[in-house]
């Protein structure tokens, strides 16, 4: 396997809500979706992926319920709820802040 | 919201960990067996595939803990684990738990009870929709600060009363009701004003209100009843509208029925016939007869000091426009929620000695929860003590106690909330019974509140007592002391006869308060003060004015009726007069001897008076002490004559004699002279809420008649009362069908129901009293059994040193009785407190006794010996050599 780019620090959060505003998934979907999107650059650890989930629900941001998957198992799909996606776009916004200042001290015109 | 949402999200976790645990297993199970899957595609074999799979995973129970952190409420998991700790505790001893239980339900019960009494009688508004916008309005005088209005002033303020909202008028009026067929009845009445009910906010659940122009004298033969007449008298049937039923003998037709829940007793009383005002064109201008009870219903924008200033405004106004009918009165307005009957006269004072004596039974449940809690801790030292070793701050040794109180307090609050219902439906079915109207206990949302606030407040009390000792552990000391370590110290000691002490105290005022009140109202009802009411019978009848136009019908309807009476088999006299000896005497006039320079105005001595036919005196067994009875001689227009008390002729005449002695009577406007014929024995009534008025004056009922009068008939010795009651019916129904005799009953039947408030009370403070005996009884018993246990050791030493089992028992004992005895002076404090409440709730009880007070005392004490001396046996039974040997 190739190296893969450790997470910026605070990011996790912010992935999981852009990949799930294009579609409820589960857990294993979320890791799958993240590596495809960032064509295998990135890989999400299961440590951190699980507890981001919950504690994202637990603030309200996503919400959870069990469905029937593509290949008829059982798994846990979550969904973003209209606070997530006000949570997407605030942090989205802030992204985008925070890398043009980064661009702007970095590589000064 | 967010909040909200959150905080519902962890209490899932809490309440639902066993679910969230197992889908948290589901869904890494799944992505496990994905992963796997995926590395089986690409070509791995299934074994290798699934441990690469657990390895890029990573510990799965690690990553669980750190994903049950996300939804975790410590402290609510900890309160929730204390619970459940307590609550396997209290089922480990099902004695204690019990016991407990019990006490605080009967203490908190016997409590709520009493406030939910206290809620119905006096706290709930009144059922009328924006009651806080309702007022009474009063005319003050120098005589009567809840005065009536008289109808001009009336009609004057309904005119003007554009700038306050509206008003109503009503008055009471007594009427006879009957119908073809059916006995007269005396019925409870009320003449409105045709807005009485829109005031109130009150419609006819049948039929319909009043309309204008039946205010008017001759429009005015409609009537509106109350459910409880239309129940009782025509059986609830819905045509009854339209039904010509007559009222004083003259036809009336039923136009409306009121509903249910007008039926207030608070405001009206228990009202039956609603009739229009119905005033002739002299009435409606007469200024001096203040007959009118006024309401009014503020307009919304008008606000009370506003309103009531209006009222003042007006009433000055006519003081200085009428001053002959007003001067010196004034308006004011009450809201008419604060008129109700409960909050009148000395009920207030009496509620509040009722929620206070119960708080006492109360405070004695604590202190026994407290002593039992104590001691349950004090047995468990050492396993606090161990606990603190290993490192449990204080907080956490204190918190699964706490927890076992609430458990406590809420499971007693529950059995509290029972008990409390069951004494409201006794309360109420007593209090209907003294009646036959009903009174309703009802359970709101504010009684619940109460039950739930004085379980919480128990469960606070009861637990500073092991708190306290839990935080002062020491726990080097109870580890080093082993086995002794559980015996508690001098401190604790000291608390618990501190506790008992109180309980004695509170038994006292308990006791004391109420054996004085039972000896007070045994005296009241007992007392036969210038009257019998052995083999007496007496009614109450209301001659109607449209058969009875002038005092001659009247008179000689008397003299019919006695006669009819009088030759009734079994009779032995007969009488008629407007009051009856033991009853209160409403009717209070100014009196003068002729001849004497009076007294300033305003200060002549007062009497109450009786008009009475001529055997009265020998009717109602009243001693003529000197001069004659009334006579044949004594007619309408013959000249008048007075009879009066003893206490009236020692006090206007002193060793003078009275007799031929000349009085005036000044009534108002009126004065009557005439002469004093005879003088009789003093009465007292059997009503306690009136202080006495001293003098008492008699006339001849022919020279002032009156409607409304009472029958009394005296039955030979060997004719019991009762077996004459229908004979008597008969008589006047042959004599009047139109007429109805209220209450004809016996004199004793009589006496005994209209005292039955103060039965009611008594009872309620004989229970709460038995209660906090038995209560503190049990706690002393507790106290002293426990200080056995633990002092066996040393009885062992006393009596293997040689003391007899004699000396041992007697110290237990004296220890007991001191504390006791402290307790019980204390408590004679308290229970003067409390005779002072009666006597404010209840002037004519002379609350004051020292023989009651010393015999409550030895009561007392004789229960602690007796609480003491049970264990107290066992010392003698102490086995010296396994005493010696334990230690």
């Amino acid at each position: 396997m190739t190296a893969k780019s450790k997470l910026v620090q605070g990011t996790l959060e912010m992935l999981v809500l852009r990949v799930l505003s294009r579609g409820d998934l589960h857990g294993w979907g979320i890791t799958q979706k993240l590596e495809q999107l960032s064509k295998n650059a990135l890989r999400v650890e299961e440590g951190s992926l699980y507890p981001a989930l919950y504690r994202m629900e637990a603030r309200g941001w996503l919400k959870s319920e069990w469905r029937i998957t593509e290949n008829n198992q059982r798994g846990k799909y979550y969904s973003l709820t209209r606070t997530g996606r006000k949570q997407l776009e605030a942090e989205k916004e802030s992204w985008n802040k925070m890398t043009a200042i980064i661009a702007l001290v970095m590589e000064p015109q | 919201m967010e909040a909200l949402r959150h905080l519902l999200f962890r209490l899932r976790a809490v309440f639902q960990r066993n679910r969230l645990e197992r889908e948290m297993a589901e869904e890494m199970r799944f992505h496990l067996a994905r992963r796997a899957a995926e590395h089986v595609i690409d070509g791995m074999p299934p074994d290798e595939a699934r441990n690469a799979a657990q390895r890029a995973f990573g510990g799965v129970e690690q990553i669980k803990e750190r994903a049950r952190d996300q939804h975790r409420i410590f402290w609510l998991e900890d309160f929730v684990r204390n619970l459940r700790i307590a609550f396997r505790q209290l089922i480990k001893s099902p004695g204690f738990t019990l016991l407990a239980v019990i006490t605080l339900g009967l203490g908190i019960g016997a409590n709520t009870a009493m406030f939910s009494v206290l809620n119905s009688v006096m706290l709930k508004p009144l059922p009328y929709p924006d009651s806080a916008q309702l007022d009474r309005i009063f005319r003050t005088t120098a005589q009567n600060t809840e005065g009536g209005v008289s109808p001009a002033d009336f009609f004057d303020l309904r005119r003007e009363s554009d700038r306050y909202g509206e008003v109503a008028a009503c008055a009471f009026t007594d009427a006879s009701l009957s119908e073809p067929g059916h006995p007269a009845e005396m019925a409870f009445g009320v003449r409105a004003t045709a807005n009485f009910f829109s005031t109130l906010r009150v419609q006819p659940q049948l039929g319909r209100d009043f309309r204008q122009g039946e205010e008017l004298r001759g429009n005015d033969r409609v009537v509106i009843i109350s459910q409880r007449l239309w129940q009782n008298r025509f059986g609830g049937k819905v045509d009854i509208i339209g039904r010509i039923i007559r009222i004083d003998g003259i036809p009336h037709e039923i136009v409306g029925v009121l509903p249910d829940s007008f039926n207030e007793w608070r405001h009206l009383g228990w009202v039956d016939l609603f009739r229009p005002l119905g005033l002739d064109n002299e009435k409606s201008t007469d200024r001096r007869a203040a007959m009118l009870q006024l309401i009014g219903r503020r307009a919304g924008q008008v606000s009370r000091t506003e309103a009531s200033n209006f009222i003042a405004q007006f009433g000055a106004r006519l003081a200085k426009n009428f001053p002959d009918a007003n001067t010196g009165s004034t308006w004011r307005t009450v809201s008419l929620n604060e008129t109700v009957e409960g909050r009148r006269g000395g009920t207030p004072a009496i509620f509040a000695m009722l929620i206070g004596l119960s708080g006492f039974v109360l405070l004695i449940a604590c202190s026994n929860l407290a002593n039992l809690f104590l001691a349950r801790t004090i047995a468990r030292a050492r396993e606090f003590a161990v606990r603190a070793a290993l490192g449990a701050s204080r907080s956490q040794l204190l918190r699964p106690l706490l927890a076992e109180s609430l458990l406590l307090a809420l499971a007693g609050g529950g059995f509290a909330i029972l008990i409390a219902h069951w004494i409201g439906d006794w309360f109420s079915a007593r209090a209907s019974a003294g009646t036959g109207l009903p009174v309703t206990v009802v359970f709101d949302g504010h009684v619940f509140g109460w039950a739930l606030a004085a379980a919480l407040v128990t469960a606070l009390i009861f637990d500073i007592a092991p708190a306290l000792f839990a935080l002062r552990l020491d726990v080097n000391e109870t580890l080093k002391s082993g086995a002794r370590g559980s015996t508690g110290g001098r401190g604790h000691q000291r608390f618990r006869h501190g506790l008992i002490i109180g309980q004695f105290a509170f038994a006292m005022v308990l006791l004391a308060g109420a054996a004085l009140f039972i000896r007070g109202v045994y005296e009241l009802n007992n007392t036969r003060a210038g009257w019998k009411s052995d083999h007496l019978v007496s009614g109450t009848i209301l001659l109607s004015p449209a058969t009875y136009a002038n005092a001659a019908e009247m008179t000689t309807f008397r003299r019919l009726a006695l006669e009819r009476l009088e030759a009734l088999p079994g009779v032995t006299s007969a009488s008629i007069s407007w009051r009856l000896p033991y009853f209160v005497w409403r009717d209070t006039r100014k009196i003068a001897v002729e001849g004497r320079i009076p007294p300033q105005r305003g200060l002549e001595p007062a009497a109450v008076v009786n008009g009475v036919t001529s055997r009265y005196f020998e009717t109602v067994g009243t001693r003529v002490l000197a001069g004659r009875a009334f006579d044949s001689r004594d007619t309408a227009t013959s000249p008048r004559v007075f009879i009066i008390n003893q206490t009236m002729a020692r006090g206007l005449f002193g060793n003078e004699n009275p007799i031929e002695q000349r009085l005036v009577e000044i009534d108002g406007d009126t004065r009557v002279s005439g002469e004093i014929v005879g003088v009789v024995s003093d009465l007292q009534s059997v009503l306690p809420d009136i202080v006495p008025v001293a003098f008492q004056l008699y006339q001849p009922l022919a020279q002032e008649p009156r409607a409304y009068t009472q029958i009394a008939v005296h039955t030979s010795a060997t004719t019991a009362p009762a077996t004459i009651l229908a004979g008597v019916r008969a008589a006047m129904m042959e004599l009047d069908p139109d007429l109805p005799i209220r209450r004809l009953q016996t004199a004793e039947d009589s006496i005994a129901s209209s005292n039955f408030q103060l039965d009611v009370l008594r009872d309620v403070l004989s229970c709460l009293a038995a209660l906090g005996l038995g209560l503190a009884a049990l706690g002393i018993y507790g106290i002293i059994a426990r200080t056995m246990a633990q002092r066996t050791g040393e009885f062992a030493v006393r009596l293997a040193l040689g003391a007899g089992i004699g000396n041992i028992t007697r110290m237990v004992l004296i220890t007991g009785v001191k504390l006791a005895l402290v307790g019980a002076a204390l408590g004679l404090a308290g229970a003067f407190g409390v005779s002072k409440l009666i006597a404010a709730g209840y002037p004519g009880i002379h609350a004051t006794s020292v023989p009651i007070l010393i015999g409550t005392t030895g009561l007392l004490i004789g229960i602690a010996l007796l609480a003491c001396w049970l264990p107290a046996r066992r010392a003698g039974k102490v086995d010296v050599i396994v005493a010696l040997r334990a230690e």
